[in-house]
């Protein structure tokens, strides 16, 4: 094929997709016909607002080579991320009505309806349209207008195609299913000609229901009866109380540590204003909370001081005062006591002479 | 993880789609690409200062077989170049030896490192011969002027070796070898003449066969490894594969016996790299050989791991009746003697190790070669076509372009067609079946290891570096905002015992701070020194990125570039880093002006044979800190938060070993992974029985007693007098103001406990200094060592711990002003009840730096010198490293000789150490007017892969060295030390594990089946885990005996005399390694000669 793209075809469909997520912010979206999770790897990056991510594929081998691509990343759990995000493969055909796909925002299905037969592309319409319904659906297939401008291209563009629509074609499966199922659609595509008479490469239609049709979503999880769960993954979010409490409490741990060292840097000369001065008591030293939340990053997590104060009385990770106004930090261990350990406890032994061993003569024993 | 995952930010582009070849090993495997993650690793392994390794040359590529048999382009380099050249090529078949780099037997250049090769193994190995300097100069003729006769028989043996070792009555297995290739070299057009030769050769052979054969019985117990490599060198068995690579050597003007030889060493190699260089070895010089004992008892058996003997016996027997012409092979593997390495020496004692053994229950592994015509230059295109044809090659495939493993048999030619989509041209794939494979071949590791990974992953481990890691399990330490993550670095390996899956128990500190979130803690500290600061910080430390799952090394900062700069991308196309990291990962870089982190990787080649240089720039905001912080690594307390979760006891240890076992035993998916292959893992920790080697003796002066249990002996040396103490008649101690008290005390208490020790001290001159200020010490030393010629020692009380001023006190008291000097930190004075006991200890270590000798153990060895060699590479300065190097030069191995040697990246090591050999051989002739007779050569910092290149390059120079001196030609022990090793030894008693007695030894099973090396933990263990040191011998002229090694290893380890117990390697490497430390780290030069006989670094 001469005709290259750049970025490639697949790149821009992609692209596309990640735009219109960007804009129409989804929170459910459903990858139908994924593949290699290549789109669903894009979209863990750029989720803007998506919460769960699922695909489907009929193909389970295709889903299992690079699936475990699709896990948190190192730095996500180093810097949890402030929403949840959960991903789900399933092994599963679009011709099926699996319970557990509806209520999504978004479905996408990206260059799959060819590979369809055509009484499935009935069924598939039916599934994805009528039963799963959800509030858009991206389909995206190739232009057999456009197959003129790629050279020694003869029949369709993979073997695997059992047909490839034409504009009028696409447009007329189109209109039918907003008008059976209640959506509105966009045509557009990726891949422009020169000659723009044929069209884009790969056509576009963003099907949009109907606002008045939709139902509120139930959020329930529903198990996967008919679709195979191959794979499922819930990203750390502080979200997850655990995740949430360690994070805060690492913070004002970290806090209030420096604000006692500078406090002891200087010496205790410091004379601020009363109830906001680190002090010491007893053995230990008192972080006022109001200095510790004063930290953006603290203030980050948690907006309102009270919040703040309550999480932490029920942490043992953090220990505040009586009236809860002020971390607590256990004094100065005594020092030293470790760098002579191996010294202590040894008991005396008694001055063994050598044993009255048999001379030994390697180079004998060598030859 | 120094080495890293790296990809410059062109390819960062194309990850997506091409992460195939790149990806971090982890995400990017597909079946197809297990020899191809794999290659990369190894790649990343390899030295950089070796030439990229040929990769799929195709038939074009062979370019040193062309002019005359693959010597020709050798021979017109220098001597030096050659050398190299040799070693180079020998390192990587070594690899093939153990598993490392099927790399090369798995390319289609593999032809051409053996042939390179051969020749540096008949040097390196024919050297060593017993009989003396007359062998060994034979053995350079050989490399001199390649004398084809002599190898061409070496190799002709080896034809003959298969048949002979395969059990089946030598005469008629020529015959199965030669219909096997004639059919194939003449379909080559190779002309008949190497088919002629191989019949004459073989007749040859049989005849050496024989002497070997004699030789392995050597009653003088000289160290052949015949056996061993006759049983290997039957991996030529399968020459089949080796005629469509080597179609271009085919040219009449190619000696014949040598175009033929070529084949079978490379076919030898493609099994089992030893084969070859054994048989070279032994065609040159049939009397002296520098490893493995002739006789091949078998290694003491292991209580539970796989006999090794037994169980390839065992699986062949199924095999024989079904597939005959494959049964030779399977069985030549089986035939594998191990090395002669077993001790006897010392109680046998029942030792755990962190190994599990691997049950392969395939019968075998079918290695087929695949050719495309017309020619399919895309890799990836290869691997679609092969995808395609998943019906007829099963799902479980590896594939790396050219050469297909399965676990299931073709028929012996395949033919397929696909379609190549660029053109709609059809090509015909022909898949060849080239081998049988046992399946615990090392051919087959690599994608094992490939499938592990997999596992790992399956059980949800995140790889960070090289290893695997358990976010779930992370501990949190919030006041240092840093998180360490539990995990394991595993590994599958074959080793003298068999296969075994080799678990360590890994921590990972990761740091919740960015690194402009470091930056900036920096700023506002030290606002003017900002630059410098963050450059002492952060080069040389390893990030994480937030977009993958990559780790870099900062090699430097760029302060004039920012996110707004632009980069170049694949395509040509232009875009900034904000527009770079928002578009392809939703990344929205918030501080524009941050400087950007440079990291250079090593100069590797791809895949596609596109060479990968130039640097790469990371956000500073986009990475995350790894590893424990500088300041923190100071902060003895943190430290302690810390180490207390990195620091496991044995029993944790195993504990966590087994929980990894339960896990993969539970999980489904991973148990088909492993099946895939037909492995399975055992469900147990290898235990095995090892040894403590016999307590030693402790001479002092006229004392002498049996080293406690505890190895602890510090008692002892304060009671009694030293061997020698030297008088310390005229010292000076310098002291600022505010520590006078202090020195007055230490003076003080130097005068009570001297005595005891055997030691006369007189009255210091004492200088007080009105500050601590650095320019204070200095000006105050120097013209106190101006004013007084005498002084013997410099004692200089610091405040605080200042590295400036202790390094400006070194330099000047070892460069400068050449005078032994001791600092002391005021604090270690502090405490007046401990005062006693350090000023002994302090004493100890002056009288060593005046040259006194504190105490020994008996080795009885004469004229032996041992030589202790280590490494420093400056971690910030990269530039540099250092070598340490010190010789013992008297029989009670009292007295030393150092010397240091700075090397630029990319200089040999050997270079310097040729210069401190000579000057310690002169010096040991000054002092016993004799030259040594037996040198045992400690080298420590030698990796694995670079074993072969000690073996064939360091040590011909080294050897080269004695001819410096008229008729000297010492016997020479050269034994690699590795201590930083994932091996880890339990004691094992009543089902628990524990940590093993000092001294335990542990010398099979889990040994490298490539050298004669055993593991020695020789310190007493107070804390964590037993790692125990590694030692390989790798030269062996010396002919000591493995309980020679282990016991003059353990013997050595008691010889440091800053701790009055063993340490965990031999004295002389623990000199060398605080010699070179103190040059690189604080002298920045070589320090003056005058002090190279004491001990002045301690």
């Amino acid at each position: 094929m001469d005709v290259r793209f750049s970025p490639p075809l697949f790149m821009q469909r992609y692209q596309f997709v990640i735009e219109f997520v960007k804009k129409f912010a989804p929170r459910k979206v459903m990858d139908v016909g994924c593949a290699d999770c290549s789109l669903l790897s894009k979209l863990k990056f750029h989720r803007h607002c998506v919460e769960l991510l699922a695909g489907v594929d009929i193909d389970c081998a295709a889903i299992r080579q690079r699936m475990h691509a699709l896990a948190p990343l190192t730095c996500d759990y180093l810097q949890p991320a402030s929403r949840p995000l959960t991903i789900e493969l399933y092994q599963g055909s679009v011709t099926e009505r699996e319970p557990c796909t509806r209520g999504f925002d978004l479905v996408t299905c990206i260059e799959l309806i060819e590979h369809l037969e055509p009484w499935e592309v009935e069924r598939f319409s039916d599934v994805v349209f009528g039963y799963m319904a959800p509030r858009a659906v991206i389909v995206s297939t190739p232009n057999a207008e456009f197959n003129t401008l790629l050279p020694g291209l003869t029949g369709f563009r993979h073997k695997d195609h059992k047909f490839e629509w034409s504009r009028a074609e696409f447009n007329t499966w189109a209109l039918g299913i907003c008008w059976r199922y209640g959506y509105t659609v966009d045509f557009t595509g990726v891949g422009e000609a020169q000659d723009s008479s044929v069209g884009f490469c790969s056509q576009i239609g963003v099907f949009q229901r109907h606002p008045e049709l939709n139902v509120p979503v139930n959020n329930t999880p529903v198990e996967a009866t008919v679709y195979r769960l191959l794979y499922k993954v819930v990203y750390p979010s502080l979200q997850d109380n655990n995740i949430f409490h360690r994070t805060l409490v690492s913070e004002v741990i970290y806090r209030a540590e420096c604000l006692r060292r500078a406090w002891e840097e200087e010496e205790e000369e410091e004379e601020g204003v009363a109830g906001q001065t680190v002090y010491r008591c007893g053995r230990s030293v008192h972080v006022p909370l109001l200095r510790v939340w004063a930290c953006p990053r603290v203030q980050a997590l948690c907006a309102d001081l009270h919040h703040l104060q309550e999480v932490l009385l029920g942490d043992s990770r953090v220990q505040l005062d009586a009236n809860g106004g002020a971390v607590v930090l256990p004094g100065d261990e005594q020092e030293g006591e470790e760098e002579e350990e191996e010294d202590c406890g040894r008991e005396e032994f008694a001055m063994r002479p050598a044993k009255c061993n048999i001379e030994e003569d390697w180079d004998a024993e060598i030859g | 993880m120094t080495t890293l995952r790296i990809l410059t930010l062109y390819s960062k582009k194309q990850v997506n789609e091409k992460s195939k070849f790149q990806g971090n090993a982890a995400q990017a495997v597909v079946e197809e690409n297990y020899l191809q993650v794999f290659r990369r690793e190894q790649r990343l392994k390899m030295d950089p200062s070796k030439p990229p390794f040929p990769r799929l040359p195709g038939p074009t590529r062979l370019p040193w077989l062309q002019p005359s048999g693959g010597r020709g382009v050798l021979a017109d380099r220098p001597p030096l170049g050659r050398a190299r050249g040799l070693a180079v090529a020998a390192d990587r078949l070594t690899a093939g030896g153990d598993g490392v780099s099927v790399t090369s037997a798995v390319q289609r250049g593999r032809g051409a490192p053996g042939p390179a090769v051969e020749p540096a193994v008949g040097f390196g190995r024919g050297a060593p011969l017993s009989v003396g300097g007359r062998g060994l100069a034979a053995a350079r003729g050989v490399l001199g002027s390649p004398p084809e006769p002599v190898v061409g028989k070496g190799r002709g043996m080896m034809v003959v070796a298969q048949p002979a070792e395969c059990a089946v009555p030598p005469q008629p297995s020529p015959a199965v070898e030669v219909p096997e290739k004639v059919p194939i070299l003449q379909a080559k057009k190779e002309s008949d003449a190497p088919l002629k030769t191989l019949k004459d050769v073989s007749g040859e052979g049989s005849s050496l066969v024989s002497m070997f054969r004699g030789m392995g019985v050597d009653p003088m117990e000289s160290w052949a490894r015949g056996r061993g490599l006759m049983g290997r060198g039957p991996g030529g068995g399968s020459t089949v594969d080796t005629p469509p690579r080597v179609g271009p050597v085919g040219p009449p003007s190619v000696g014949t016996g040598r175009a033929l030889s070529l084949d079978l060493i490379h076919s030898g190699q493609s099994l089992l790299g030893r084969g070859v260089s054994g048989v070279g070895r032994a065609s040159i010089s049939p009397v002296g050989f520098s490893r493995g004992p002739a006789v091949p008892a078998p290694a003491p058996t292991p209580t539970s791991a796989p006999p090794h003997g037994a169980t390839p016996v065992s699986k062949d027997a199924p095999v024989t009746p079904e597939h005959p012409p494959t049964t030779t092979e399977l069985k030549m593997e089986a035939a594998l003697e191990p090395l002669k390495k077993a001790g006897t020496k010392g109680c046998p004692v029942a030792v755990g190790s962190n190994y599990i053994s691997i049950l392969c229950r395939n019968e075998a592994v079918f290695q087929y070669h695949v050719t495309f015509t017309p020619n399919v230059e895309s890799l990836s295109m290869r691997f679609g076509m092969m995808r395609e044809h998943r019906s007829t090659t099963g799902e479980v495939v590896a594939f790396d372009g050219s050469i297909l493993y399965l676990p299931k048999r073709l028929d012996e030619v395949v033919h397929l067609k696909a379609e190549r989509k660029t053109d709609n041209q059809e090509i015909a794939i022909k898949i060849q079946m080239t081998k049988v494979l046992p399946p615990y071949s090392d051919l087959c590791i690599p994608f094992y290891n490939v499938v592990l990974r997999r596992v790992m992953k399956i059980l949800g481990l995140k790889l960070v570096g090289r290893n695997h890691y358990d976010p779930q399990s992370a501990i949190v330490l919030g006041k240092h905002r840093l998180q360490v993550w539990p995990g394991y670095s595993t590994c599958i390996k074959r080793t003298d015992g068999g296969l075994y899956l080799a678990v360590d128990v890994s921590h990972k500190v990761l740091r919740n701070d960015s690194v402009l979130d470091v930056m900036n803690v920096i700023y506002q500290q030290s606002r003017e020194s900002f630059q410098d600061e963050c450059t002492k910080g952060l080069i040389g430390g390893i990030v994480i990125t937030r977009y993958n799952n990559r780790t870099y090394r900062v090699d430097d900062i760029e302060w004039s570039k920012s996110p707004k700069d632009t980069f170049t991308m694949a395509n040509g196309s232009e875009t900034t880093f904000i527009e770079y990291y928002r578009k392809n990962y939703g990344i929205t870089i918030k501080e524009l002006d941050q400087p950007m982190l440079v990291h250079r990787p090593k100069e590797r080649s791809q895949p596609g044979g596109k060479v990968i240089t130039g640097e790469i720039l990371l956000i500073p905001e986009l990475s995350f800190m790894t590893g424990i912080p500088e300041k923190m690594r100071k902060d003895f307390k943190a430290m302690k938060d810390l180490t207390m979760h990195i620091n496991v006891s044995a029993e944790q240890h195993t504990q966590s070993i087994k929980q990894l076992l339960r896990n993969m035993s539970t999980s489904q998916e991973a148990l088909t992974e492993l099946d895939r292959w037909g492995l399975q893992l055992s469900s147990n920790i290898l235990v095995t029985q090892g040894r403590t080697l016999p307590m030693e003796t402790i001479c002092l002066q006229s004392a002498s007693f049996v080293s406690p249990v505890s190895v602890d002996w510090s008692r002892e040396v304060v009671r009694d007098s030293a061997i020698s103490c030297i008088p310390l008649c005229c010292w000076a101690i310098f002291y600022p103001r505010r520590a006078a008290e202090q020195a007055e005390e230490l003076v003080a208490t130097f005068g009570k406990v001297a005595g005891p020790m055997g030691l006369r001290l007189d009255r210091p001159i004492r200088v007080e200094m009105r500050d601590d200020r650095t320019e204070t010490y200095v000006k105050s030393i120097h013209s106190q060592l101006a004013s007084e010629p005498n002084v013997q020692l410099v004692v200089c009380i610091l405040t605080g711990n200042r590295e400036d001023l202790y390094s400006a006190i070194k330099k000047l008291c070892c460069v400068q002003n050449p005078c032994p000097s001791q600092a002391i930190n005021v604090r270690t004075l502090s405490q007046p009840q401990k005062l006693r006991s350090i000023a002994q200890k302090i004493l100890l270590q002056i009288n060593c730096k005046l040259g006194g000798e504190l105490w020994t153990v008996n080795v009885p060895l004469k004229h032996l010198m041992v030589i202790g060699v280590d490494v420093h590479h400056d971690t910030s300065k990269k530039s540099r490293s250092v070598m340490g190097f010190v010789a013992s030069l008297n029989s009670l191995l009292t007295k030393w000789y150092s010397r240091v040697t700075f090397q630029m990246p990319n200089e040999e090591i050997i270079n310097g150490f040729r210069v401190c050999l000579l000057a310690a051989l002169q010096k040991y002739y000054e002092v016993n007017h004799t030259f040594p007779e037996k040198i045992v050569i400690y080298r420590d910092g030698v990796s694995d892969g670079q074993l072969k290149t000690v073996e064939h390059y360091e040590i011909p120079q080294i050897l080269k060295c004695f001819e410096t001196f008229p008729d000297y030609e010492p016997k020479l022990t050269f034994i690699v030390v590795q201590k930083r090793i994932s091996t880890t030894l339990y004691s094992c008693v009543a089902d628990r594990f524990g940590t093993p007695p000092p001294g335990t030894v542990l010398d099979h099973t889990v040994t490298n089946r490539d050298w004669v090396d055993f593991y020695l933990m020789a310190h007493s263990i107070r804390q964590g885990c037993a790692i125990p040191t590694h030692y390989i011998s790798i030269y062996n002229t010396a002919n000591l005996t493995p309980d020679h090694l282990q016991r003059l290893t353990f013997k050595m380890c008691h010889l440091y005399w800053n701790w009055p117990g063993t340490i965990r390697v031999p004295a002389p490497c623990k000199y060398a390694h605080k010699l070179a430390f103190l040059s690189g780290q604080y002298l920045h030069s070589e320090p003056a000669l005058q002090l190279a006989d004491k001990l002045y670094f301690l």
